[in-house]
């Protein structure tokens, strides 16, 4: 029933939606109108071709994102390659086997790590970890599994897709675990009662319930992605940013948020490629909103079959 | 699907729709503009707002002479405590942009204006080549002491990957006293697009035009030493010193400033005059004295080619990969801004120069003309406000 | 229980706690580093300097301090939740309390698709609609697009909460006659209230913690303390990330230490919500 006071208050919360509205509208416009110009120039081409060539001649200026698009898909499939089993771990941790002492102080932590400032990330990772993993992790399997493509070229420097992959799995983490854990923590204690009921044990049970939110899983994994994609700071300070597409996880390569963040300051001096830029945005944006609804309608399609909340 | 979903994808469609439209005519006016010269005939008068009681200068673009402009901006600022400066790194590019859209009051940029720029704008813009700096050669070679000797053409031969090994009789030759090992050399770039590496394509250029034709010239050119397997690119200076420092019998170029920094060997490199010299203040200074005299004598003169002069300049003392960078300024500005802006000028040519970091030169004496001509021009041609 | 069902059990228990042990070590690793090394650069200068004076030049043996962008943090993390404080509650109110309606679940997926956009692009976007027809960066600007990247996330904490709030608290504030709002404001934000607290510190943590927004957007010196909201402004963040990219090494300990003070006042946020705000209990 929709009293006058129901239809005011939903009024007065219209304006704040309607600037979420107004804003995404206003980022697609920007977004389409500026990439136009290179989308005429090269087709599809520019989502398809390595090539980035920046020169001021009409003739020679080409832009093609394809190791950008590469390095995006690895860095980010890398971290949630990572992120998902630490947070499944974690959640069944904190959920099965954790005093109640323990759980608190954990999610704390993990809250704890979900806000840290990222230039803080960018700055260790820089500093810490990508040295560290060159020497304790690239240079050893280099040197002993060399043969496998996916370690087949020798580890520079630390700065590579792998260190990327890993610093964006520690900035994901929190996120996923916070998504997996909230649906795992709502499963109707009715079937976890009818569970124990039966004798399970904690890893039993554990299967049992984890199965049960397996869609709000697959959806954690798909948002973790998006997250992943879009990091700037801390993936452009360890990637190494070259435009290289190669299976070995030491090599350098780019994300499209790592293209955009270096090349920016130079690209007024070339003839299209801002625009180049704004289109591998776009590109980006696209992808990021369709991880992001297929993620969200598997969670939400969860919620509704599980019964959980209003 | 209910009306809302309609509605909503109305919307979206609408807005793609429109934007494309638009984009497309964007896409025609790029080209236009890319294609043909329309000199802006509005006299414009430069600046950004400014606020408070306090003159607010703001700059912002390259980042190469990113640590002296912040030293210089301390000292200045402490001086005259009435007026702000503030510079940001944001990148040649994004500074000159910013520029002409005048966010900000003056621009850095290691390139100067294209000369297609410079007829747009005749007569509204100021160039001033203000600071020195110079790319150098490091190397990574266990057991050397001393300075290696190289020549542009040797670098070039190197770079096109025509020599492999470090004990090549042509590197040998220039290096008599030691015996070089039998290692392939590792050769070092520049991934990303870099100020320092058109500079330093520009020496091989300009050092052994045969071997270093002009479209190997380019802030990301593509190295025929690539193919070889024996290239490595690392972003930025950082990226490259890092490979260098790790990788034994590595070559590869940095700026000045930052080999100073991390204590890198650097290599004597041969100037035109057939002498090898090393990077110091008095060899990038002697350069830039001989470029200078190619140079115009007025800030509203076109620049398009002077670092063309610059690199391999002529005479004993010129270090041979020395380069500038450039202040972008407007002709006109209102008073109040116009005075403190002149002001800092001055400042950088008569006083700045005496602070130098490490890893950057003065121009020389007669080339500080320029900014006193540019702080003069700004001053008498100021507007009130 | 059979002896293989037991030692399954066992092994379970132990895999998953190392996992989760490996999980959480990242932070601890962090911390400490930051701790160390900013520690060491704040005491060369003692901390009421270092947080006073301005940064050093290149290339000397000096370490100054961060003044000018603590000042500016301070501003634009201020601004930011002004802006996208009420914002984000109006959005998840809408969300939480009429969930059926198209609006809401469109609004929903949007505010989570910004979540998606690379910093540096919301940047870009401000630059164009607000900076260049101000001639200026600014303040408010950077604090616009710290709040396009604060609203997502506060958003969706906040609609995690108020979800969480069981129906049966608000069936009784409509069976004691409360209007929808008031259900809504004082039932159930009142029992997600540690929550509903704990979304907007995530948010301000996020805005205190960017950099990629600012590129374009706050345009200050790190030299000089900033004047107005319609001028240019630094922050911490831009601060580490320029000086963190020079080879001189007092500016990169300057970043430790800048580093240091921004992990210290994102934790005194974090803690202090975590502590003071008692949770209510359903």
């Amino acid at each position: 029933m929709r009293s006058r006071s129901d239809r005011l208050f939903l009024l007065s919360l219209l304006p704040p939606a309607a600037t979420i509205v107004a804003a995404m509208m206003l980022m697609i416009y920007v977004f389409v109108y500026h990439s136009v110009p290179v989308l005429v120039r090269e087709g599809l081409t520019f989502f398809a071709s390595s090539r980035w060539s920046p020169s001021t001649s009409l003739r020679s200026a080409f832009y093609g994102i394809l190791p950008a698009i590469y390095g995006t898909l690895v860095t980010s499939g890398i971290a949630v390659a990572i992120a998902l089993p630490l947070s499944l771990s974690m959640t069944l941790f904190l959920n099965e086997v954790a005093p109640p002492r323990i759980r608190a102080f954990f999610s704390t932590l993990v809250d704890m790590m979900a806000g840290l400032p990222t230039i803080v990330y960018g700055l260790w990772g820089l500093f810490v970890l990508a040295p560290l993993l060159q020497r304790l992790v690239m240079e050893p399997l280099h040197r002993y599994l060399g043969f496998l493509p996916l370690f087949s070229c020798p580890p520079i420097s630390g700065y590579s897709v792998l260190t990327a992959g890993v610093i964006l799995a520690i900035m994901v983490m929190p996120y996923t675990f916070a998504l997996m854990n909230e649906a795992y923590a709502s499963i109707p204690l009715t079937y976890r009662e009818a569970v124990l009921a039966m004798g399970a044990s904690r890893y039993e049970a554990s299967r049992i319930l984890l199965s049960m939110i397996r869609p709000a899983i697959v959806g954690s994994v798909l948002l973790g992605l998006g997250r992943a994609a879009s990091e700037t700071v801390a993936v452009t300070l360890v990637i190494g940013n070259t435009p290289t597409i190669s299976p070995c996880l030491f090599s350098s390569g780019y994300t499209i948020a790592s293209l955009i963040a270096t090349q920016y300051g130079e690209a007024p001096l070339y003839p299209f490629m801002v625009s180049a830029l704004y289109g591998a945005g776009l590109f980006l944006l696209v992808l990021g909103l369709a991880l992001n609804t297929v993620g969200l309608a598997l969670v939400t399609r969860w919620r509704v079959r599980m019964g959980v909340s209003a | 699907m209910d009306r809302g979903a309609i509605a909503f994808a109305a919307m979206v469609v609408i807005v793609v729709v429109a934007a494309a439209l638009n984009g497309y005519r964007h896409y025609e006016e790029l080209l236009q503009q890319y294609t043909h010269i329309h000199h802006v005939e509005a006299a414009i008068v430069g600046g950004a707002s400014s606020s408070g009681s306090r003159v607010l200068l703001q700059g912002a673009g390259a980042t190469f002479p990113l640590p002296q402009l912040l030293e210089w901006i301390r000292l200045f600022m402490e001086t005259h405590p009435h007026i702000v400066v503030s510079y940001r790194g944001v990148g040649s590019g994004a500074g000159q942009s910013m520029f002409f859209e005048r966010t900000i009051d003056f621009a850095g940029s290691d390139p100067p204006l294209t000369h297609r720029q410079w007829l747009e704008y005749r007569g509204l813009v100021m160039q001033v080549p203000y600071l020195l700096g110079a790319v150098v050669v490091t190397y990574n070679l266990p057991g050397f002491h001393g300075t290696l000797n190289l020549s542009g053409r040797v670098l070039a031969l190197i770079y096109s990957g025509k020599i492999v090994y470090w004990d090549d009789p042509r590197i040998q030759r220039l290096n008599p006293g030691y015996r070089f090992p039998h290692k392939p050399i590792v050769v070092v770039y520049r991934a990303d697009a870099s100020g320092t590496q058109y500079i330093f394509t520009l020496f091989l250029h300009k050092s052994a035009p045969r071997l270093w034709p002009w479209s190997l010239v380019s802030k990301v050119p593509k190295y025929p030493v690539m193919a070889s397997g024996r290239a490595r690119g690392g972003k930025g200076n950082p990226g490259v010193a890092q490979i260098v420092l790790s990788t034994p019998y590595s070559i590869g170029f940095v700026e000045w400033g930052y080999a100073l920094e991390k204590h890198m060997p650097i290599a004597a490199i041969e100037n035109s005059a057939g002498v090898f010299v090393k990077p110091s203040i008095e060899s990038i200074e002697a350069a830039a004295r001989e470029a200078f005299k190619h140079l115009p004598k007025d800030p509203r003169a076109d620049f398009s080619d002077d670092l063309t002069y610059i690199v391999y300049a002529p005479g004993r003392e010129s270090y041979p990969i020395a380069s500038w960078t450039h202040l972008i300024l407007w002709t006109r500005y209102p008073c109040t801004k116009a005075r403190a802006l002149a002001q800092f000028l001055t400042w950088i040519a008569e006083e700045g120069y005496r602070h130098m970091v490490p890893g950057y030169a003065p121009i020389p004496e007669p080339m500080r003309g320029l900014l006193l001509k540019a702080a003069h021009i700004i001053v008498e041609g100021c507007v009130r406000g | 229980m059979s002896l293989r069902r037991k030692l399954i059990d066992r092994a379970f228990v132990a895999v998953i706690a190392l996992l989760s042990a490996v999980g959480i070590a990242p932070l601890f690793y962090i911390l400490t580093t930051v701790a160390i090394r900013g520690a060491e650069a704040i005491a060369r200068v003692g901390l009421w300097r270092f947080l006073t004076s301005i940064p050093p030049a290149p290339g000397t043996h000096g370490l100054g301090g961060i003044g000018p962008a603590l000042a500016g943090t301070l501003i634009l993390t201020a601004l930011s939740t002004l802006i996208g404080v009420p914002i984000s509650i109006g959005v998840a109110l809408l969300v939480v309390e009429f969930p059926n309606l198209f609006v809401s679940r469109a609004v929903r997926a949007l505010s989570k698709t910004f979540m998606e956009i690379p910093t540096i692009l919301l940047s870009m976007l401000v630059y164009t609609l607000l900076v260049v027809p101000m001639h200026t960066p600014s303040a408010i600007a950077g604090a616009l697009a710290l709040s396009l990247v604060m609203i997502p996330y506060t958003t969706t904490y906040l609609e995690t909460y108020l979800e969480s709030v069981p129906p049966i608290y608000r069936e009784a504030g409509y069976a004691i006659g409360m209007t929808k709002a008031g259900v809504a404001l004082r039932v159930v934000m009142g029992i997600a209230r540690k929550g509903v607290l704990l979304g907007i510190v995530m948010g301000v943590a996020r805005a205190l913690g960017e950099t990629a927004p600012l590129l374009f957007t706050a345009g200050g010196s790190h030299y000089a303390y900033p004047t107005s909201l319609t001028g240019p402004v630094d922050s911490i963040t831009l601060l580490i990330f320029d000086f963190a990219m020079t080879p001189y090494t007092n500016l990169i300990q300057v970043a430790w230490g800048a580093a240091l003070v921004l992990v210290a006042m994102y934790l005194a946020i974090f803690l202090a919500i975590k502590l003071l705000v008692k949770e209510v209990r359903t």
